[in-house]
């Protein structure tokens, strides 16, 4: 079978996506490919710009001042790429900071009345609670994720699940509380409780997916509601921490119930992936994608393709059974880094998967003979973080590929998200802004090839 | 002892600790769990977990983890193994493709292989079938009953009935698979119909026989082959140019077999047999003429071994031919595919379980104001009816051939 389209994206995560529903808002015709669900799917659900420069272990207060610091110190970080202009050689950074708070806003207004829907802004990063009582650096969350402003005075209730494993709410509390008794933060009293919610009538083995697929059936929260009520009273609680579990589809109807019912704030914690709110983020993507005239094919893996001179023409993309070749103007290619795909790695050297384009390290030298185990620190989490994290492409500043010799893979060839070198987004907290932000820019630039060519 | 004989001696003492060595196929789908980053996106996606919990079924991740790793002690898995339905969502949200739904009939075969009284009863009731018949269903005992079963059906979906075409010098084989050879007699005349239609020149087998998915997913390998060599000779043997099917699970399991085995011709779901062959342009001319103010709203549903274990494209190929036919206004579910539970077995020894997977469809159907459902499947329109009936919906199920077949200017 064969497909016709003007922008061809491989790679259905956050940058793909993103770069699928610009291209589609320009009116043009897409095709988005993927072989699995991404790394977008399975993160918290937050979206970071910048949370900390890494081997600092002091977190940017915002994301405008992060980034400043950033493209100072590494030029060649993504976001650093944004402030280049084809006609200067110097780069804008004042450019490439409207260019991140403008792509905000953009998301911030597509997701409204999505079941993300999303809160913060540019000028601050927010802190938000996890699942283990930490609190981190992002920019973006989820509506229904978003603490409220405590007092010294004020109760906050850490309430669990009796059998559910993903969160621990005595743990959660403590940690919380010693954090900010440490730093002399609000608030002065913590509590914890586990109550009984059985999707499946047991309280052992339960998961978050049930919790939320059983919360999203109508009339199920007072499931949560009831059990819930004895300990808000109890324990004086004046705002409710929980797991991210209040649904898939009705989690902003679900928070509304519960501050009904106990006429408090009522919020869900950041949790460890997978999780229930990174699904959401997914999701709603993927409708905002459809929605807006993309075609989406799920289950297709990019397998091969033909050029002429400095072209892209078709990519072949097969299923579990199928081949399809799909004829394309021009291409993004957000395929991701090792979760997604995009890069492979062997004992000796990485290599990109699509088109074997080069990989470089975080000083841009070719990862081709690269030996994987000598870019891994022994610690686990390092504070300037594992050097592997950063190989990937080098690209131009309209985001296409580059090879050996400077020149670009393909003149309608553009590249989005991890798959991008020198940047270290598991150091800097910096994964799903980037992958936003190149994903925006990656796909206006393939429209305007597209646009050109026409 | 020399070299062969230290070999011999090491297979008796695999039988002895239960150990049944992997194929070469086996081997690739070893290789594919190797690759599983224990991220458990699987687990929000699988249709058993989201309907039972994971209490229950531990889900693909515990699969690909655990119940993979421990060959002597497969038999341990029996509680879980049996209950994935074997849609293959897992495997397709997964990021490195792990092939979960694979790896189940390898960890099947074995607990045939070794601890039989731990498989399920009805499934050995299916197995029995199958090596006594070369049948999924037990065959009728009187071929007279069954002429006028068909006659019935025939009258029901008012379709005329074509002899069955067995011919030596056929361009495609038309394989109606067990559900329609047996049961849904209905699917495999209205195929006729259509393929009779368009003046293709095909062919029945002399004698039908299972395509082997059944004996796969229960775990009992040796049959699996058997049948698949069976078909491989026929095909070979006949010098046609396409296989054709009407059903979704032989689609995908011939395919497989057709690659394992060098076929060389294509093998085709019915669906894409009239996009690729006939055209849809020249389908559209041959349709009856209607009174296109009455129109039926239409609810699609998509078989797992169609969308995801051949291609999704089928499902658009379904949408596109809907949208031919004048009578008919297609109506989203937003639950299209969802497994319907049929599939893996599991309805023939966990019936709560596959009831409990089908709800997700039921909500989703029964939500909408669709007065028809259609699925290019016999299995899922037979597992889809029962459901949807015992629900109370007034919403009938029809298999898409005979839909298709219905709305045809037929040559009478």
């Amino acid at each position: 079978m064969d497909l016709d389209t003007d922008v061809l994206i491989i790679g259905g995560g956050m940058a793909g996506l993103v770069a699928g529903i610009i291209a589609n808002e320009t009116g043009l015709k897409t095709v988005l490919i993927r072989k699995g669900q991404s790394a977008t799917s399975y993160s918290s659900g937050a979206i970071d710009i910048i949370g900390y420069l890494p081997e600092s272990s002091e977190s940017f207060a915002s994301p405008s001042r992060g980034l400043e610091a950033v493209m100072s110190l590494y030029p060649f970080h993504p976001y650093g790429l944004l402030g280049f202009t084809e006609s200067k050689s110097d780069r804008n950074l004042d450019q490439a900071i409207t260019k991140v708070k403008n792509t905000i806003d953009w998301i911030k207004k597509h997701f409204e009345n999505t079941p993300a829907s999303l809160v913060g802004d540019f000028s601050e990063n927010l802190n938000p609670i996890t699942v283990l009582g930490t609190t981190k650096p992002t920019c973006l969350i989820q509506e229904t994720m978003c603490p409220p402003n405590l007092n010294d005075d004020d109760v906050l209730l850490f309430a669990g699940i009796r059998g559910h494993p993903d969160f621990n709410a005595t743990t959660a509390a403590n940690t919380f509380l010693d954090h900010q008794s440490r730093y002399g933060l609000p608030p002065n009293r913590v509590v914890s409780c586990d109550i009984d919610l059985t999707p499946f009538g047991k309280a052992y083995n339960i998961s978050s997916i049930e919790i939320a697929r059983h919360l999203d059936h109508a009339g199920s929260i007072e499931d949560l509601i009831v059990p819930l009520s004895d300990y808000v009273s109890r324990s004086e609680a004046t705002a409710i921490a929980l797991p991210p579990i209040l649904g898939l589809r009705k989690s902003k109807t679900n928070r509304d119930l519960l501050e009904q019912a106990f006429g408090m704030s009522v919020f869900e914690l950041l949790s460890l992936p997978p999780s229930i709110p990174g699904l959401r983020l997914q999701n709603s993507l993927e409708d905002i994608y459809k929605s807006t005239g993309g075609s989406l094919l799920v289950g297709h893996e990019a397998v091969s393709f033909s050029h002429d001179d400095m072209r892209i023409k078709s990519v072949t993309a097969k299923t579990p059974m199928r081949e399809v070749t799909i004829k394309l103007e021009s291409i993004v290619l957000a395929t991701g880094k090792f979760i997604g795909g995009g890069l492979q790695s062997a004992s000796v050297g990485l290599k990109e998967s699509v088109f074997n384009l080069m990989t470089v390290n975080s000083i841009f030298q070719s990862a081709k003979e690269l030996r994987p185990d000598r870019s891994t620190n022994i610690r686990a989490l390092p504070e300037d973080g594992h050097d592997i994290f950063s190989i990937g492409l080098s690209v131009d500043p309209q985001f296409r590929p580059v090879k050996n010799d400077g020149h670009q893979f393909a003149d309608n060839l553009f590249c989005a998200g991890s798959l991008l070198a020198s940047y270290n987004y598991a150091a800097e907290k910096s994964g799903l802004g980037v992958a936003l932000v190149t994903g925006l820019e990656a796909g206006k630039n393939a429209a305007n090839a597209v646009r050109m060519v026409k | 002892m020399d070299e062969q004989e230290s070999f011999e001696y090491a297979k008796q003492t695999l039988k002895v600790e239960k150990i049944t060595p992997y194929s070469n196929e086996d081997f690739k789908i070893v290789q594919s769990v190797q690759k599983c980053i224990n991220c458990g996106i699987c687990l929000s996606h699988c249709p058993v977990v989201g309907a039972v919990g994971i209490n229950r079924f531990s889900g693909p991740r515990s699969i690909a983890v655990e119940l993979s790793r421990s060959p002597p002690e497969f038999w341990t898995t029996s509680d879980t193994i049996y209950l994935c339905t074997g849609c293959g969502t897992c495997r397709e949200v997964c990021p490195q493709n792990v092939n979960v739904p694979e790896i189940v009939n390898i960890v099947r075969a074995r607990i045939m292989d070794h601890r039989p009284d731990l498989v399920p009863k009805g499934l050995h009731v299916v197995h029995e079938v199958i090596s006594e018949h070369k049948l999924a269903f037990e065959p009728w005992d009187d071929i007279e009953e069954k002429r006028e079963s068909r006659d019935m059906r025939l009258e029901h979906y008012d379709l005329p009935h074509i002899e069955d075409r067995i011919v030596d010098d056929a361009d495609v084989l038309f394989y109606p698979g067990c559900q329609a050879e047996e049961r849904a007699q209905e699917v495999r005349e209205a195929a006729k119909l259509i393929l009779d239609h368009f003046n293709v020149n095909y062919t029945l087998l002399n004698e039908m026989s299972c395509c082997g998915l059944p004996s796969k997913l229960l775990g009992d390998n040796s049959s699996f082959r058997e049948l698949g060599s069976i078909i491989t000779e026929k095909v070979k043997k006949s010098g046609i140019k396409i296989l054709v099917t009407t059903c979704a699970g032989c689609t995908s399991n011939l395919n497989e077999v057709s690659e394992q085995e060098e076929w060389g011709i294509p093998v085709y779901h019915l669906l894409e047999f009239l996009e690729n062959e006939i055209g849809l342009d020249k389908f559209k001319e041959n349709l009856k003429p209607v009174d296109k103010r009455i129109t039926t709203k239409i609810a699609v549903h998509d078989p797992c071994h169609l969308i995801r274990h051949t291609a999704r494209e089928i499902h658009d190929i379904m949408l596109k031919i809907l949208a031919i036919l004048p009578d008919v206004e297609y109506v989203p579910t937003g639950v299209t595919d969802s497994c319907c539970g049929g599939g893996g077995m599991v309805s023939y020894h966990a019936k709560d379980v596959s009831d409990a997977v089908v709800e997700e469809n039921l909500v989703g159907i029964n939500n909408t104001d669709a007065e028809r459902l259609v699925a290019p499947c016999p299995l899922c329109t037979a597992q889809l009816e029962n459901s949807l009936y015992r629900s109370g919906s007034s919403i009938e199920v029809d298999d898409l051939t005979v839909f298709i077949a219905q709305r045809l200017k037929l040559k009478r």
